[in-house]
């Protein structure tokens, strides 16, 4: 038996709420609102306490994926890397840095989203990365 | 948010515009409740009747894209009437004189007209906010969405200048950012003028400094914008996007277009968790884990960052977002070494001077707002508090533009969107939870009993729905929340989006289109 | 208070009487809701009192009901107050939990707390820490009642107009485990609506609560309108009270006089 409580921060808005995910043998079966949070209080919306219903879901997506044939197909990572890296390369190589751009996310870490616009900058050489949360 | 969000309950006159709160930011609106609770006078500012709507002193409903009549004119009022603060232009602003000369003609008298609000609700308005010790601004958006976003923007700025009402406690103009981790993807530098914390990609010593840190060559050239991305895939110019986590083909406007752009691309990578509309274009799909799965932290609209932990393994083979990106840096020939998030915090401190004292463990109990320069920094709870990052506050002279597209007699219904309360943005994870999409599993036009009439709509039936850019079908419902000549509709659906139908003009500075104006046509499904 | 707990769980765990103890632990520079399975992990045992006594309470019967469906042949320890103990007696009586395999290690609660909670009986049978205080009855009812039907009516349009239905109420609420919820059901409440349905939403809810709840706050304190959901439930509670004399979870084997659906499988 495996039960545990890990606290954490909300997906679902900018408020930032603060609550534990309750995992029971590996599946997250809850959400508690914490008390001590400076944000939420103990409280949360209807998008928090069911924000562990997602997590899980059938629908996620648990492999790579690459175009075959015109058809996503189930790949390694390997594979799915080295082909992301090497066409990549190649348009860079072909049509130069600027041609390629990246759209980081408001959904990602503060780390993912700094670790993306470096790889955008430093290692293809281009400016061009921005996020959709104008919208 | 220039305040902390706690600080609101001490206001004592809230004025909420273009956010509809308690949908899109619940415990916010905890803030506001209890503001209201203790004797503070709440102006809400909104062409659809929200539910703070039903306990505000005062609730107008200007047309759509009206602000900065409105706000000019309350200004206007209070420069009359002296409620302005004098001693905080003098001290603290420059551009007051230029400000002064525009208002003139904003009588509330000539903004009824525009605004369609009584010239004498917008004199109270100007009066509740003047006169409370603690005036706050929040809005969210209703105004930023607009192609006089920054018009917007500014003359709320103006407003809280002329009263005083910025750099204290439960004072401030107070932007609820629109995604979760919004702020910490801006602070991060996933924009493309600028370097983590704000700093200028064209200026030499940043493009000095982040050459050494990173140990690479780069570029001064600011970059493309969203937009800019997607018309540039489609002329040509740009062959390759990488996406992550987000989903265009929902969240941006004219839908048509953003498929076209995307099926241009020679390469297109999506990052993301589940398989959106995006990523079915894709040639390549990632998939990367959700916040359970993985250690990090979020910033959120106060500009607190909050740990974010990992609470079971990634599901399948799924891996964190942040290993991806280091494996195909990895691959492309650019070395990424990083053991932990935890170790990728400790460059970001190192780059970013608003998160220089920002550490994991200090990170434990209430988090830390930023800027945080030091780790001996207690963070900063509001901002602005003796001077603004400029130095002084410039007042910016802002005359009202009408929106890019106005209703005529081919689209004779002005069209807005936006969030309703169990879903956040495009649906990918909400629409995933089932007790969230049980309470709302469809998108629904709001259209006012007296124009459903006109239409012979009832509520429920099918309505057509289309504008220059596109045509759509959605289900009727009948409601007084919006006003006559105005329908509404929520953005979260892809099967029934309403970005089919929004406007793609931007907003000249800042690139936000114009997603919460647009003229339509409606037709009963016969 | 938390030493005398301590030890007492220790010795649950040593013996090996129970799997695992549901308890309060400070972590992360928070308090939490955390199961203690080794002795080592008790140096962080707390009750609960960060700032205020007992204002870091979480629903732990709420979680031990989950353990107990995963793992009904094991026995789990619990800490409990007089709410918590009321929470378990009810739920036994309705068939949710199995007491033989429940060991409860109860604490009383300080005076303060009992006024904050207005708790008729702020302590459980049995504690190990803490002393014996007064119950309180409920002035907030009281004052209520007191107003002018209007008035009251007013007040609690008020209210119910922040309600932004998060459901946390029902999600937290230990005495809430229905399969189906009949505020879900769209026949009673219309979906897809904030506020909800005014009165219906929180006039259903009360009508549930009547003979279940247990008075324990925690709703109120989930409520992000800080609507005073307790006084209504108290209020409702009273009046069953009257009718029946009958209070949920003060008389351990006593069922419901509305427990007329009969108990669920076990
Ligand atoms: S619980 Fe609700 S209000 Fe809080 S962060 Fe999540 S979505 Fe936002
Ligand atoms: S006080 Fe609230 S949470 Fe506690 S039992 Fe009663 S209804 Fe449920
Ligand atoms: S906890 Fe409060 S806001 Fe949430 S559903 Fe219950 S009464 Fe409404």
């Amino acid at each position: 038996m495996d039960y545990r409580t890990v606290l954490t921060t909300c997906t679902h808005c900018g408020c930032g709420c603060n609550f534990y995910l309750e995992v029971l043998d590996g599946k997250v079966i809850g959400t508690i609102p914490c008390k001590t949070s400076p944000t939420n209080e103990g409280k949360l919306c209807i998008k928090g306490w069911n924000v562990h219903e997602f997590i899980q879901s059938e629908k996620r997506l648990t492999q790579p994926l690459l175009r075959k044939d015109g058809e996503l197909k189930e790949v390694s990572w390997d594979e799915a890397l080295d082909f992301t890296a090497k066409r990549l390369r190649e348009i860079k190589d072909t049509h130069g840095a600027d041609s390629i751009g990246f759209l980081t996310s408001a959904r990602v870490t503060n780390e993912e989203n700094y670790l993306l616009q470096k790889f955008c900058r430093a290692a293809i050489g281009t400016n061009n990365v921005d996020h959709c949360a104008r919208l | 948010m220039t305040n902390s969000i706690a600080e609101l309950e001490n206001a004592d006159c809230i004025l909420v515009i273009g956010s509809n709160t308690t949908s899109s930011h619940p415990l916010i609106a905890m803030r506001i409740f209890r503001a209201k609770q203790k004797g503070a006078r709440l102006i809400v500012a909104d062409p659809r009747r929200i539910q703070l709507a039903l306990m505000a002193d005062l609730h107008v409903r200007h047309n759509l894209g009206t602000d900065v009549a409105l706000i000019n004119a309350m200004m206007h009022v209070i420069i009359k009437e002296g409620w302005h603060n004098q001693a905080f232009i003098d001290e603290r602003t420059e551009g007051f004189e230029d400000l002064k000369k525009i208002l003139d003609a904003y009588t509330p008298e000539k903004a009824a007209e525009i605004t369609g609000v009584a010239a004498d609700d917008i004199i109270r308005m100007a009066e509740y906010y003047a006169k409370a010790k603690a005036g706050s601004i929040v809005y969210c958006m209703g105004i930023t969405q607009h192609t006089t976003g920054v018009d917007n923007v500014r003359t709320l700025a103006n407003l809280s200048m002329i009263t005083g009402h910025i750099g204290r406690e439960s004072t401030g103009v107070n932007p609820l950012r629109g995604q979760n981790n919004v702020q910490g993807a801006c602070d991060m530098g996933g924009l493309p003028n600028v370097y983590p914390a704000y700093q200028a990609v064209t200026d030499p010593d940043n493009k000095k400094k982040f050459e050494s840190a990173w140990n690479a060559a780069l570029s001064d050239k600011v970059g493309l914008t969203v937009s800019e991305m997607m018309s540039g895939l489609s002329h040509g110019p740009l062959k390759a996007l990488y996406i992550l986590g987000e989903n265009p083909m929902v969240s941006d406007p004219d839908t048509a277009h953003v498929e076209k752009a995307l099926k241009s691309a020679e390469l297109l990578v999506v990052q993301d968790i589940f398989l959106t509309e995006t990523a079915r274009l894709a040639h390549v799909v990632l998939p990367g884990a959700t916040f359970a799965e993985k250690d990090g932290t979020f910033s959120n609209t106060e500009r607190r960052v909050m740990r974010v932990r990992k609470a079971i393994d990634p599901v399948g083979n799924a891996k964190a977002d942040w290993e991806i990106i280091k494996e195909i840096s990895n691959r492309f020939g650019y070395p990424m070494e990083y053991g932990t998030p935890e170790e990728i915090m400790k460059e970001i401190s190192s780059v970013t001077p608003s998160y220089g004292g920002i550490t994991y463990q200090r990170l434990d109990g209430e988090g830390l707002l930023w800027p945080c320069p030091t780790t001996d920094h207690p963070g900063t709870k509001f901002l602005h508090k003796d001077k603004f990052v400029r130095g002084k506050g410039l007042f910016y002279a802002v005359e009202f533009k009408p929106p890019a597209e106005v209703v005529d007699e081919e689209f004779p219904f002005w069209f807005t969107t936006g969030r309703v309360f169990a879903h956040y943005h495009t649906g990918t994870m909400t629409r995933n939870c089932p007790t969230l999409d049980s309470e709302i599993h469809e998108g629904f036009l709001e259209v006012n009993p007296g124009d459903a009439e006109g239409l012979g709509l009832r509520h429920g039936d099918a309505v057509n729905i289309s504008s220059r850019r596109g045509l759509m079908t959605a289900k009727t419902m009948v409601t007084d929340r919006v006003t006559k000549g105005v329908v509404f509709m929520p953005f979260h659906f892809a099967e029934s989006s309403a970005n089919v139908l929004t406007n793609t003009v931007l907003d000249p500075v800042c690139k936000i289109p114009e997603l919460k104006v647009c003229a339509v046509r409606l037709e009963k499904v016969a | 208070m938390s030493d005398k707990v301590k030890d007492k769980v220790k010795e649950l765990l040593s013996s090996g009487k129970i799997k695992g103890f549901l308890g309060l632990c400070s972590r992360d520079g928070n308090i939490a809701p955390h199961l203690f399975v080794t002795e080592d992990e008790l140096d962080n045992l707390v009750v609960g009192d960060k700032s205020a006594p007992g204002d870091s309470r979480y629903p732990l019967n709420r979680q031990l009901i989950n353990l107990v469906r995963a793992y009904p042949d094991d026995t789990f320890g619990i800490l409990v107050r007089g709410c918590d103990e009321r929470g378990l007696a009810a739920l036994a009586s309705w068939n949710q939990i199995n007491p033989n395999k429940i060991e409860m290690v109860g604490i009383a609660c300080p005076q303060e707390l009992a006024i904050a909670c207005e708790c008729l009986k702020p302590y459980p049978e049995s504690f190990v820490d803490g002393e014996k205080c007064e119950g309180v009855t409920a002035e907030t009812v009281a004052r209520i009642d007191s107003l002018k039907v209007k008035e009251r009516f007013d007040l609690w349009l008020n209210e119910f107009s922040k309600c932004i239905k998060c459901y946390g109420c029902r999600n937290i609420c230990p005495m809430c485990f229905c399969n189906e919820c009949s505020l879900e059901n769209d026949e009673l409440i219309r979906k897809g609506e904030i506020p909800p349905e005014i009165p219906t939403f929180h006039l259903t809810r009360a009508v549930h609560m009547a003979g279940r709840c247990i008075d324990c706050g925690l709703c109120s304190e989930a409520c992000p309108a800080d609507i005073p959901l307790r006084t209504l439930y108290k209020k409702v509670a009273d009046i069953i009270y009257k009718q029946y004399n009958f209070r949920a979870g003060y008389d351990a084997g006593q069922k419901s006089p509305l427990n007329f659906l009969g108990g669920l499988p076990e």
